[in-house]
């Protein structure tokens, strides 16, 4: 069962005197239960408006929506208790301590005080949950944000932008948190940022959003793999008669630290088969595969 | 494009899900959230305060009537009564009057000790429960419904400055229902507002008549009447309160809420009250007066008519609006902003 179905979704946001913007365009996306799933796009690309559409905030034009399994929004009551959000900046009392308003959020749907104790421990923040919230730095008003997505231990937690104003520390705590939370096999986990090193390094599977559209989807893995690049990095220990015995049979080939970059190679095998035929046996032999940041570029980048 | 992805074990078990909680669950935390506010507490606190320092200057300017005060108030009295029969004398001997009018026509009765009450002559005055009770029970619910007005408004404000509004509704979807819960929580708090300020009047009007009062009996529908009165100051309230949560609403700011309430009260009224009278039986602050006073409120205005002669003049029209009718409108004023509000509510899209 997957946990978000979105098929043929599309979304304009009207504004008196100012012109339609489409900001979803016959969106298909669907995520698998468990794991985390990484949600990237440029500013604009719609991945706010889809987490939106998903929690009810925002009626789209057309399509069809489901979260665990139920439709949206006709059924989202039934499943509600069971999706974590956040959201851009965290919405809460300025004027209430961070516990008191975790503890208003719990009180809304029967969840015992404890669990509001649990969530604040889990973000680090029991030390200053008498604070008020309007005196919290950004990182801990994001810390408490998260917390209130935790509240509801939830099956489905929907994460737009969570590390926004965490120092480095911070960032690592709620990356490790964000992996703990995917892995564990009942969590399935939709984030959405825009550091692409963060999604790279958590994130099973990515979804790649521009204009509206879901342009890439899948595992991380398979998504890099059909980018890739064709390049393969060799070592061997005569690099000149190694270079002269690859470009005679028609491959491009560049200088590379500890060895060369054989370029366009459709078959690794036959770059070992050729050097071994002249008696140059390699020492390593990688492919160079796409990083999701060059994917990411090319993938969202204007047509020219 | 579409692309399924799963990560998880084929053979884990799903857990179910859990639905938004109770209405119960929403009505609790709604009187968790207001009562816990720090600037509700703040005007009640003031409020509370506000009371006290008007019980304290109550003490201070009335004062029992003791024997030895009566005596100085007779005194006052009859020296009044020749005083008056003085100026009478003065006035029956004057040559200017009209033979043909009688002296206590032009002149007025002769006044006797007997036209007078001694009550009125006391300085300091005593506290007259019975002159003051009902006249007491509607400026309360005047107050409280201003009150109410306030706490409403910055009830639902707050939530829309602060956007935690939009948090709410990832925890319970049901937009209608979130802001039921909302308005029903206004309501019983204006209610409650509205009926601990009429028990805490009449508490205060009998210490005072305890302490400085006059002694005098009540009249017998005296307890009738001011129930009425608190009745309606407490039906005023209620109304207050919901108007002020509705509004604010609807514009989604507490601060554009009274500034609409204060153009509307201070120009809006004021322009009709000069430019079109006629219409003034469609006024807010007409309808919550005549709702708060026993009998309704008469509103008269000039109307142009013919005399016998088919000459033009100027009358007074006079028009009564009454209690019910002002209760009715006030509520389905109420009822169509908070409606509009809700509707907005359960149906745009929320960032």
């Amino acid at each position: 069962m997957p946990a978000v179905e979105l098929h043929a979704v599309t979304k304009t946001y009207t504004r008196l005197g100012r012109p339609p913007r489409r900001a979803l365009d016959d969106l298909h996306l669907v995520v698998g239960t468990g794991g985390v799933h990484g949600f990237l796009g440029p500013n604009g690309s719609g991945k706010t408006t889809t987490i939106r559409v998903l929690l009810g905030l925002v009626r789209p034009d057309a399509g069809e929506v489901r979260l665990l399994d139920r439709p949206v929004p006709a059924e989202l009551p039934q499943v509600i208790g069971s999706v974590g959000a956040l959201v851009e900046t965290p919405l809460f009392f300025p004027g209430f301590s961070g516990r008191q308003n975790l503890q208003l959020l719990a009180a809304t749907a029967g969840i015992p005080r404890s669990r509001v104790e649990e969530v604040l421990k889990t973000v680090d923040l029991r030390n200053r949950a008498t604070d008020r919230f309007r005196g919290y730095s950004l990182g801990m008003k994001q810390r408490l944000g998260i917390a209130a997505a935790l509240l509801k231990s939830p099956r489905l937690l929907l994460l737009d932008e969570p590390s926004n104003g965490l120092d480095p520390a911070g960032i690592r705590d709620v990356r490790e948190l964000i992996r703990r939370l995917g892995s564990d096999g009942s969590t399935t986990v939709l984030l959405s940022s825009h550091l692409l090193a963060e999604i790279e390094q958590v994130a099973d599977s990515v979804s790649i959003m521009a204009q509206g559209r879901c342009i890439a989807s899948g595992p991380v893995a398979e998504v890099l793999a059909g980018r890739s690049t064709g390049d393969v990095r060799i070592r061997v220990p005569a690099l000149a008669e190694a270079t002269a015995v690859l470009t005679a049979a028609g491959f491009a080939v560049t200088p590379a630290p500890d060895g060369l970059l054989v370029h366009g190679v459709a078959d690794p095998g036959a770059v070992t088969r050729l050097l071994a035929e002249h008696g140059h046996y390699l020492e390593e032999l990688t492919p160079v595969s796409a990083d999701l940041e060059s994917t990411f570029l090319a993938l969202t980048a204007p047509p020219a | 494009m579409s692309t399924a992805v799963d990560t998880a074990s084929p053979t884990a078990p799903e857990p179910p899900t859990r639905p938004a909680g109770r209405f119960s669950e929403l009505l609790r935390a709604e009187v968790h959230r207001l009562l816990a506010r720090s600037f509700i507490r703040v005007v009640l606190a003031l409020a509370v305060l506000g009371w006290l320092g008007a019980v304290v200057l109550a003490l201070t300017q009335f004062s029992s009537p003791t024997p030895e005060r009566l005596a100085e108030a007779r005194t006052a009295m009859q020296q009044s009564v020749a005083l008056s029969e003085r100026f009478r004398q003065d006035c029956l001997d004057d040559p200017a009057r009209p033979a043909e009018i009688s002296g206590d026509d032009w002149c007025g009765p002769a006044q006797t000790v007997a036209d007078l009450r001694a009550a009125d002559f006391l300085d300091p005055p005593a506290f007259s429960l019975a002159a003051a009770g009902v006249e007491g029970a509607i400026a309360v619910g005047v107050l409280s419904a201003m009150l109410a007005f306030l706490l409403g408004a910055t009830f639902v404000g707050a939530e829309w400055s602060s956007r935690s509004i939009v948090a709410q509704l990832f925890w319970e979807p049901r937009r209608a229902r979130v802001m039921g819960a909302k308005l029903l929580v206004a309501a019983a708090a204006s209610v409650v507002l509205g009926v601990l300020a009429q028990l805490a009047w009449p508490a205060t009007a009998g210490l005072l008549q305890a302490l400085v009062g006059d002694g005098a009996p009540l009249p017998d529908d005296f307890w009738p009447e001011l129930a009425a009165a608190a009745g309606r100051g407490v039906l005023l309230t209620l109304l207050a309160g919901l108007l002020g949560l509705g509004l604010t609403n609807l514009v989604r700011n507490t601060g554009a809420a009274l500034g609409i309430g204060f153009v509307y009260f201070a120009v809006l009224e004021t322009a009709v009250n000069v430019l079109r009278p006629a219409w003034q039986p469609w006024l807010l602050t007409n309808n919550a007066a005549a709702l708060a006073l026993p009998g309704g409120l008469e509103l008269s205005r000039p109307v142009e008519t013919v005399d016998a002669a088919g000459r033009p003049v100027l009358e007074s029209a006079v028009y009564v609006l009454g209690s019910v009718q002002a209760g009715v409108y006030l509520g389905l004023v109420t009822a169509a902003i908070t409606g509009l509000g809700v509707v907005l509510f359960a149906r745009r899209d929320v960032h």
